[in-house]
């Protein structure tokens, strides 16, 4: 059990830190030890201590209500962003992989090089500018950058997937493009795909975070990481916890999403089960595999 | 006086035991060779002599390599035996050999590493291997890089890499199974000249005893970790003991029934008439004009209902491009494919009473299934090819009638592929392909990948099934003694032609053009009776 754990160690570091966040974000809807549009001006810039755990802003608020209610904001962002980008780019991966070479897979690709040569900033800008600034526009915009990563890396698994022998058996048996697509390509690509989603994900909060600095994201009185740390900059000398939480926030969800999909990614990589298998002491099989493994290329 | 000499010789694996009392011996100038099916730790035995084993392994006894006990050496030590004093040959010529760098520097490498020689000598070091391994400079100069070689001529490369030191010892882990035959032959030849020249001593790792039979002095048969029975090679054929050793010889000649000659009907069931199939080559420059390649080239011939022909030839010459188009699944510049009486054609046109007459079992018993399905979910896809597709009950049924046909359980419609052995697992192809009731099962190399036994064991459930459910077979291979034994009609292709056709023993007894002739030639067999050698 110990060495499970050890093995994994990203991954349980990752999600736990994950957990911390979804819960904050989940009580918050709830409890939190102060409400967060309440101004108290007497009780402005207070220093980390009880009742304010990590002290007060300028107007007041507690900031560790502030940063539960903030960690709303960025999940549901990320999440909805990189489900979009999901939704459509996988979809749009699979139907170019499947048409290979057609004026299709052309259009999509060349497509998703378009959108890639935009700085996900740069979309956000310009949509913000079109319909005003608020989180549904961060939404679309980190959305709209997720779509070109998903559909590439979809079609670059499926295309390696398409040339296995058990797709050649399932088009022998006259199954459709679109078939074989859904029954046998997309189910083998979920690992990576999972996986691509956690790193998005962070990604997808950072970009939040970002959005919100300059002020293009959740909009007041809407807590928002990044809007804390942008408002807090004038009083920094003064009053570094302003700063320092938020921050600490930012970095600790990325830092645990990461890991957690570095953690997931290993776990699912077929050249890391390996490990995974001499715990459980099969290796009998294994020298099978060794040896048919090698047999397999005489084609 | 022997040069490596194997005591008592016991590995584990995670508490597992892998190797029991392993001994062996091998002079200079000899060849010992290891014959066994997968799993019977013949690969295990060589990483062990070279210290290689896998994280998590125990060693025990005597491993006298000159004298020292490279069972109790260090690590630092073995760095000094590994490459120089013994070298190492794997089967893989494609992965063995790094494609950013030059063969001239790989094999430059080995020398630099143990040996603190400059580059010139290194590089004069490097030339004399080419020519030793019979790559001479002047035709292969070492400025090439590895895309550049044929898979032979990468494997002279990859033993060049091994004897550039003149290591005293070297270990060949099945060097030649991916190659092809003439290739393979040739290969087998430059290694026991080598032995002789050098006075080196071989270790040669097969799973074919063909190949062991005709190349080595000694031989040890292993199976499950144990050697069971080892010697030298005439006694080993002459006076066969363990009841292993002759089941795998038989195995490895093993003709199964066939069906009567002249119960077939007249009538033709494939018709292949002119067949092209052009590839089109990446443009060198921008404005050339675009070029072709041709990789099946106005082939034509038929199957007759009910008929087994066979269809040989070496990697690139067109066999799989010919399934391909066989099965629809690709385009053809011209010509027809005509299966009882409809055309095929590619893409969703052709129609499913035309597919369903049609089936194909691949020759890699790991990726022909998807390994998120069930084995039933697998065998009853084809049945997607019936216009009225029978309900979930009746696949149900069918797929466990299937299973049952070709020896497995219907419970196993349950589990998943990776529980189930190679030899199963083709098994599971096998029982896929029926669940239609084709007219034309295409087997592409769909037994190359099976150990000898289990190669028997399949070959007499194809010709049982053909015999029940008339069934024509297209057997494609490169394994020409197997195609021999199974086959009525043989096909002969070389650079996407079909240069010899004709009843399987006329072709084998007097094979017309001077490429088949070749290609017989070079098939390793195992004697009958084994004459004492020079």
């Amino acid at each position: 059990m110990i060495q499970f754990l050890r093995n994994r160690r990203n991954l349980i570091i990752g999600a736990l830190l994950c957990l911390v966040f979804i819960a904050a974000a989940i009580v918050s809807f709830f409890w939190t030890p102060y409400d967060v549009t309440t101004l108290d001006i007497a009780n402005k810039l207070k220093k980390p201590a009880l009742p304010y755990l990590f002290g007060t802003d300028h107007f007041g608020r507690d900031i560790f209500s502030m940063i539960m209610v903030g960690a709303r904001t960025s999940i549901a962002v990320a999440l909805v962003a990189v489900t979009i980008g999901m939704v459509v780019g996988v979809p749009l991966g699979l139907f170019a992989a499947a048409n290979r070479g057609a004026l299709f897979d052309e259009l999509i690709m060349r497509g998703n090089d378009l959108i890639f040569a935009f700085p996900a900033l740069l979309i956000a800008i310009m949509i913000t500018a079109v319909f005003g600034p608020g989180a549904l526009n961060a939404i679309i915009a980190i959305g709209i950058f997720n779509i070109p990563v998903f559909a590439r890396l979809t079609r670059a698994a499926a295309l390696s997937l398409w040339e296995r022998d058990y797709i050649l058996s399932a088009r022998v048996a006259g199954k459709s493009r679109l078939r074989i697509s859904a029954e046998h390509i997309l189910p083998n690509l979920l690992n990576l795909l999972i996986v691509q989603g956690t790193i998005q994900f962070s990604l997808g909060v950072l970009a939040e975070a970002g959005l919100s600095y300059v002020g293009l994201g959740a909009q007041p009185p809407t807590p928002s990481w990044g809007r804390m740390l942008a408002e807090s900059q004038t009083m920094f000398s003064f009053a570094p916890h302003l700063a320092i939480f938020p921050g600490l926030a930012i970095v600790l969800t990325v830092l645990g999403l990461n890991l957690f999909g570095d953690g997931l990614r290993d776990y699912f990589d077929p050249k890391l089960r390996h490990n995974r298998r001499s715990e459980a002491a099969v290796p009998l099989d294994e020298l099978a595999l060794l040896d048919s493994e090698k047999g397999r290329s005489i084609k | 006086m022997s040069l490596l000499t194997v005591k008592d010789l016991q590995v584990s694996i995670g508490g597992k035991s892998i190797l029991q009392d392993i001994d062996l011996t091998v002079s200079r100038g000899r060849v010992l060779g290891i014959v066994g099916e997968s799993g019977s730790g013949k690969s295990m035995t060589a990483y062990a002599i070279m210290r290689l084993l896998p994280d998590g392994s125990e060693l025990s006894g005597e491993i006298l390599f000159n004298d020292t006990d490279l069972a109790a050496a260090s690590e630092e030590a073995m760095c000094q035996v590994r490459g120089r004093s013994i070298g190492m040959v794997f089967q893989e010529p494609m992965t063995a050999l790094n494609p950013l760098h030059t063969i001239g520097d790989q094999i430059a490498e080995t020398v630099r590493i143990h040996s603190k020689v400059g580059r010139a000598e290194a590089l004069r070091i490097t030339l004399d291997t080419l020519r030793r391994v019979e790559l001479p400079p002047e035709e292969f100069p070492p400025s090439r890089y590895p895309h550049e070689l044929s898979g032979g001529q990468r494997q002279r490369v990859v033993i060049a890499m091994a004897i550039a030191l003149r290591p005293q010892l070297l270990i060949a882990d099945e060097p030649t199974t991916a190659l092809d035959v003439t290739t393979q032959a040739q290969l087998l030849s430059l290694l026991k000249r080598l032995v002789d020249t050098d006075q080196m001593a071989l270790i040669l790792i097969s799973h074919d005893l063909a190949v062991i039979a005709n190349t080595a002095d000694d031989i040890a048969v292993m199976r499950n970790g144990v050697v069971v029975e080892s010697g030298s090679t005439e006694n080993i054929f002459n006076h066969m003991q363990h009841p292993y050793t002759v089941s795998l010889l038989k195995a490895s000649g093993h003709v199964p029934e066939k069906l009567a000659a002249g119960v077939l009907a007249d009538e033709p069931l494939l018709v292949v008439k002119d067949l092209v199939r052009d590839y089109r080559l990446p443009r060198k420059r921008f404005f050339d004009a675009v070029n072709y390649f041709r990789a099946v080239d106005n082939v034509s011939f038929t199957i007759k209902r009910g008929e087994n022909v066979g269809l040989v030839g070496e990697s690139g010459c067109g066999k799989s491009t010919l399934t391909r188009a066989i099965l629809g699944l690709e385009e053809t510049q011209g010509g027809t494919i005509t299966l009882d009486g409809e055309r095929i054609v590619a893409k969703s046109e052709m129609s499913l009473a035309c597919r369903r007459k049609m089936q194909v079992v691949f020759q890699d018993p790991y990726g022909s299934f998807n390994p998120r399905h069930s084995v039933g979910r697998s065998v009853a896809e084809p049945l997607h090819a019936l216009e009225d597709r029978p309900d979930r009950l009746a696949q149900q049924k069918a797929v466990q009638e299937v299973l049952e046909r070709v020896g497995l359980n219907a419970a196993d419609s349950k589990k998943y592929i990776h529980e189930f052995s190679g030899g199963q697992r083709q098994r599971i192809a096998i029982a896929r392909a029926l669940i239609i009731r084709p007219s034309l099962i295409i087997l592409d190399e769909a037994v190359s990948a099976l150990d000898v036994s289990i190669r028997a064991q399949i070959l007499d459930l194809l010709v049982e099934l053909a015999a029940s459910d008339d069934i024509a077979y297209l057997f494609i291979s490169h394994d020409l003694s197997v195609v021999r034994s199974f086959t009525q009609r043989l096909l002969v292709m070389k650079d996407g032609r079909i240069v010899e056709e004709g009843q399987t023993d006329v072709v084998f007894s007097r094979p017309q053009h001077p490429y088949t002739q070749s290609l017989i030639d070079a098939v390793p067999v195992v004697p009958t009776v084994f004459a004492q050698r020079e």
